[in-house]
């Protein structure tokens, strides 16, 4: 089971160098994100241009893992 | 009926790569050397507090409290190691102070060690990381450059901070430390070269990141009257203060600000009856270059979104309001994380004496500021000149 999660980016970062466990991963975007019930997540970002702080994605958030977003068209 | 709580003396190991010293060969050494300095007889010492935060993981040893203080011939006092990740030493501080400051103890020495070079690079991370929540964060792949990436972009976002603005903190820590024979960096860099470095967390580059350090620092703590009676060349501690902060990057309300360096700051001028515009200089953990800007925002040196701007005002930074950093910082004396905290009280300390090989002519306060985790355990120390 997951949940559909809007929010608006705080701000992102790009992981190049990783810790073990994520060095498959590598590189790889997390985002910080204030969902549209004001609580803030970490997740990570798929697609190709990092997204504006500022801007606004969408994800799916299923218990004990680190939510997927990407990007909306829609800016604030 | 408190006293007031003196660093009667300090001594380091050089900061850097240091093959074929273990963690204790490093801890004995700075402890012998402080000791040396302070003139307080060992038998003297109540306790014996060893900041370290990745001993175990990185060398496989533990319980350095007994067996450093045993090496120093102390194996009848109290001794155990204190770890808050980065700020584990100045922890280690906070609790000696307080034990002299209530009479408990007349003298306590303190020490801060940590070998982090000679691993592969993914395994450093994995151990720094061990400071990140692994339930949540951890699990997501944060790293600490991750960390100081995402609150470079977002300075960067709301007060137009620029790229040259923070990386300017590394070339004038570079400069500091070139001129500090206990730094690790001894060859100043150019905002060219910390430019054309490459990403590691994006917008933070390889430059804007503190090297993995070996080194250890110690502090002999006491009371006034046992620093007066043995003649020791004593520095005033005018405030030690300990607070927690937000443990997650998601804890946090702004991440721009750590609420954590903000109220140990504000407890620590209230308890030292100065301002931060009365410090003259100050040691500050600029573990990432935009740590130190944010920190000099948070302390109260400059308004929030001011502090990238200070640092291309201020290059020389001898001869600003506050001089941050003339040991060269984390960024250039280097960060051998349990150490860190002893190490920058020494240099302030050396500060306080007139004998600082970048001295500030007449400093009469001094600051350090530490932090361990996302600032999640962050100490302030303010020390007062003899007069």
């Amino acid at each position: 089971m997951s949940a559909a999660v809007h929010g608006t980016v705080q701000s992102h970062t790009v992981i190049r160098v990783p810790d073990k466990a994520h060095a498959a991963m590598a590189p790889f975007t997390l985002l910080l994100v204030e969902l549209s019930d004001g609580k803030r997540v970490l997740g990570h970002f798929h697609g190709t241009d990092l997204p504006a702080i500022g801007s606004r994605v969408a994800g799916s958030a299923a218990k004990n893992a680190t939510i997927i977003f990407r990007a909306l068209e829609e800016t604030p | 009926m408190t006293t007031n709580v003196h660093v009667a003396g300090v001594g380091s190991t050089k900061f850097g790569v240091l093959p074929g010293r273990n963690l204790q060969s490093l801890a004995v050494e700075a402890a012998r050397a402080a000791l040396a300095d302070s003139n307080i007889p060992t038998g003297k010492i109540g306790c014996v507090f060893v900041g370290n935060f990745v001993g175990g993981i990185m060398t496989g040893q533990e319980l350095l409290g007994p067996i450093v203080a045993a090496d120093l011939g102390l194996s009848n006092v109290a001794a155990i190691k204190i770890e808050a990740a980065c700020a584990s030493s100045s922890a280690a501080v906070r609790i000696g102070h307080d034990l002299i400051r209530a009479g408990a103890e007349d003298a306590v020495l303190v020490i801060g060690v940590e070998r982090l070079t000679g691993a592969p690079r993914d395994a450093l991370t994995t151990a720094m990381t061990a400071a990140i929540d692994q339930g949540t964060e951890g699990r997501a792949g944060l790293t600490f450059p991750g960390f100081w990436g995402m609150v470079m972009a977002r300075h960067m976002h709301l007060y137009g901070t620029t790229r040259e603005q923070v990386a300017a903190v590394t070339v004038k820590n570079r400069r500091f430390g070139a001129t500090n024979p206990l730094a690790q960096f001894q060859k100043p860099v150019t905002l060219e070269e910390v430019m054309a470095s490459p990403p590691i967390s994006d917008p933070i580059l390889r430059f804007d990141c503190c090297p993995a350090t070996d080194g250890a620092a110690a502090l002999v703590l006491t009371s006034e009257s046992l620093a007066k009676k043995h003649g020791a060349p004593a520095v005033r501690m005018a405030a030690s203060v300990l607070v927690n902060g937000p443990v997650r990057i998601t804890d946090y309300d702004e991440i721009t600000v750590h609420d954590g360096t903000v109220r140990a700051a504000r407890r620590a001028y209230e308890t030292a009856g100065v301002g931060p515009d009365d410090i003259d200089v100050a040691e500050l953990h600029d573990c990432f270059s935009i740590a130190e800007i944010v920190d000099s925002e948070d302390l109260g040196f400059f308004a929030k979104g001011e502090g990238g701007p200070a640092v291309l005002r201020a290059p020389s930074a001898r001869n600003s309001k506050v001089a941050i950093n003339l040991s060269g910082g984390l960024l250039s004396k280097g960060h051998p994380t349990g150490a860190t905290g002893c190490g920058q009280i020494y240099e302030v300390v050396m500060q306080m004496r007139g004998r600082h090989p970048n001295q500030v002519p007449n400093a009469r306060f001094g600051l350090t500021h530490n932090g361990g985790g996302t600032a999640a355990a962050v100490t302030v120390h303010i020390l007062e000149a003899p007069q």
